[in-house]
């Protein structure tokens, strides 16, 4: 079945199409009966009367029928007599028309004083003679309303249960669906302690968000092993790379000449290098591990990106190129001053890092609604957008600055800042240039 | 200087002690934080280098246990992860520095000359510091060379302050960083060179000698 919703349908509507069929043949079967009850009833009367007399004697039978008529139960039947010509010879009613012989129903305009509906049966009395016999059913077509009520009432009620009952179990099913999908996107957002809520009255609900907790701590378990790897093997290089920094330190202050001297602090420049990789490793594994979530506070991402302006202008000015500071305001949020520090930084060092000289580059802090915008855009040659999402990758870097310093892990920890405070980066098209956005919530 | 180290990782206790042999220090080394807590009590040290994990009683219960023994010695403390939390904490306990492993010797060296030569004066923040002929007013946020006032940009106010704080002493780029910049991350791009070079072109605007001094692969140092 396609949704809940359609098999909802399906199944009210079947049920509708049940008790409306039910009600149908209750009522047409219930009417039949008593139909067929006055019938006989007419039929045995009439039977009894002319049981009394000769065939063909008018005078008997008149008197049959007053002596019938005279009875106490006998108020619902009438007669009349009519002889083969079609006058009316008699009787305690007065029919119309002349009948044939046969049953008939009656109807108010069938012009009986008194009866509104009935039932007939016309009779040969012999020698031509023809008794027609009526009762009425009105007494009885008078429950008609009461049955109608009691349907109404009784399968309205049946109805009612049900639709209440289905929309009851609807939307117990969709608040359980409803949690799982709020998890579900708390885990998205990277929240990885978030976990379905557990009746704990038990059932099937309870059981199956019970199995997705533990598939969620399972891949938590998983995430972190994978996350302690590459931490551990980044803080175990980090040891000989501190013993091979500090020799080439010593080698370089003891250095025999120039030319040697330049070779050494080239070596010390790239065990520099290593370090600030397995620095970065290490830092995004931070990130990623989410603890410093608990420090958050609140932060004015306007002084950050001023601040952090004014620390990249010597390199810049020194670079040759323009750093401009935009807008200006509190632009307040809550989270980690340093990391949002770092991932202006990384983003202000990558727009130097991978411009020509001569190219003028703008950082910002801006307030857009319940968002915190910070952007850094440049005027410089930009990302073809086929090589953007290789440029967020780790390692991930484009062909264009693998000749340039750097490590290819400055984007992915800038995105990894983002998704702890549950934000975004992008980079776009600047036209010129690039534009690398960092959306976040703004408290 | 004479220093303990308290570090249960022999290897790396062994390398560090040659290390800061070599850099003229006498190490002692106590494997444990009880054996520290004695050593303290029968030898005068300049200061501590401790490692934060240790078994039985861990770095802070240490600091805390010498703190309420009345000992004010500096002490350098040692992690192996350089969690924000753990650093807070390492500081709450009453450390005065706190670093991560591996630290070169010589970063070392320095974080501990510096912190030896804070405890020699009282700092109320606003008092003028003097380094050779440069004067400082923290307060009034000025500074002159020579009595001839300084046209500096902040964080360059804040460099040469920091310098001159520690005058005499070299600072290392991860600790002007985190003392100027207030970072606790080292960025690639190295803006503390470049800072330096900014502030190094005002203070020689008029042709003057050059104050810094720079030491390769450990950091500045202003002159005192």
């Amino acid at each position: 079945m396609a949704s809940l919703r359609a098999l909802t349908a399906v199944f009210l509507g079947a049920f509708g199409a049940a008790t409306v069929a039910t009600g149908y043949t209750t009522y047409t079967a219930t009417s039949g009966a008593i139909v067929r009850l006055v019938d006989e009833r007419v039929e045995a009367v009439s039977r009894v009367l002319l049981s009394e007399a000769r065939p063909g004697d008018a005078a008997t039978i008149l008197q049959g029928i007053d002596a019938f008529a005279r009875r106490r139960d006998s108020g619902d039947i009438g007669f009349e007599l009519r002889d083969a010509r079609g006058r009316r010879l008699g009787g305690n009613v007065i029919v119309g028309r002349a009948l044939p012989i046969g049953t008939f129903d009656l109807r108010e305009g069938d012009g009986i004083a008194g009866l509104t509906a009935g039932r007939a049966l016309v009779r040969d009395a012999g020698g031509g003679l023809r008794l027609v016999t009526i009762a009425e059913t009105e007494p009885i077509d008078g429950l008609d309303a009461a049955r109608l009520r009691i349907y109404l009432i009784g399968f309205g009620a049946m109805v009612l249960i049900v639709m209440v009952g289905t929309g009851a179990f609807g939307l117990l099913v969709r608040r359980r669906i409803a949690e799982v999908r709020a998890t579900a996107e708390a885990i998205i957002d990277g929240d990885m302690a978030r976990r379905v809520p557990v009746d704990p009255r038990g059932g099937v609900f309870a059981a199956q968000a019970v199995a997705f907790n533990r598939m969620l701590d399972r891949i938590a378990a998983l995430l972190e092993s994978v996350r302690n790897v590459s931490s551990d093997i980044a803080h175990d290089l980090r040891t000989p790379l501190a013993r091979l920094h500090a020799r080439l330190t010593r080698l370089a202050g003891q250095a025999s000449s120039a030319e040697i001297a330049d070779e050494l602090d080239e070596a010390l420049a790239q065990c520099d290098e290593l370090m600030a990789m397995f620095a970065a490793i290490l830092r995004i594994a931070e990130v990623e591990g989410e603890r410093r979530r608990a420090a958050f506070a609140a932060v004015d991402l306007s002084a950050i990106v001023t601040e952090v302006a004014e620390a990249m202008v010597p390199i810049a000015t020194e670079g040759d190129r323009r750093l401009i500071v935009e807008g200006g305001g509190e632009v307040p949020l809550r989270g980690d001053g340093q990391l949002l520090s770092q991932a202006a930084f990384n983003l202000v060092e990558n727009a130097l890092n991978h411009t020509p000289p001569g190219t003028t580059v703008w950082i910002g802090a801006a307030r857009a609604g319940t968002r915190a915008i910070l952007s850094v855009r440049d005027d410089g040659p930009g990302i073809a957008p086929a090589d953007r999402a290789a440029a967020l990758r780790r390692f991930g870097r484009l062909d264009a600055s693998r000749h340039q310093p750097g490590h290819g892990l400055g984007l992915p920890l800038i995105d990894a800042v983002a998704r702890l405070h549950r934000g975004t980066l992008t980079l776009a098209d600047g036209a010129p240039g690039l534009i690398a956005t960092l959306d976040l919530p703004a408290s | 200087m004479d220093l303990l180290l308290v570090e249960d990782d022999a290897d790396y206790a062994d390398t560090l002690r040659s290390e800061l042999t070599a850099l003229d220090h006498r190490v002692v080394v106590a494997p444990t934080g009880p054996a520290a807590l004695v050593e303290v009590e029968r030898d005068r040290f300049d200061a501590v280098i401790l490692d934060r994990m240790l078994p039985h009683l861990d770095g802070a219960s240490v600091v805390r246990r010498l703190r309420d023994n009345g000992h004010r010695l500096p002490v350098l403390m040692l992690s192996a992860l350089g969690q924000s939390d753990q650093k807070i904490d390492g500081l709450e306990s009453g450390a005065d520095d706190y670093v991560v492993k591996p630290t070169p010797a010589a970063e070392l060296d320095a974080r501990i000359k510096a912190l030896v030569r804070a405890r020699a004066w009282t700092d109320d923040g606003a008092e003028t510091l003097r380094a050779g002929d440069i004067t400082i007013s923290p307060g009034q946020f000025r500074a002159w060379r020579d009595g001839r006032p300084l046209d500096l940009a902040k964080l360059e106010f804040k460099l040469l302050t920091e310098l001159a704080r520690h005058a005499g002493s070299f600072l290392t780029r991860a600790m002007l960083l985190e003392r100027v910049w207030g970072y606790d991350f080292e960025p690639a791009t190295n803006i503390v060179d470049a800072q330096v070079r900014m502030l190094r072109r005002k203070l020689t605007a008029d042709g003057a000698d050059d104050p810094i001094v720079t030491k390769r692969g450990i950091g500045y140092m202003l002159r005192g």
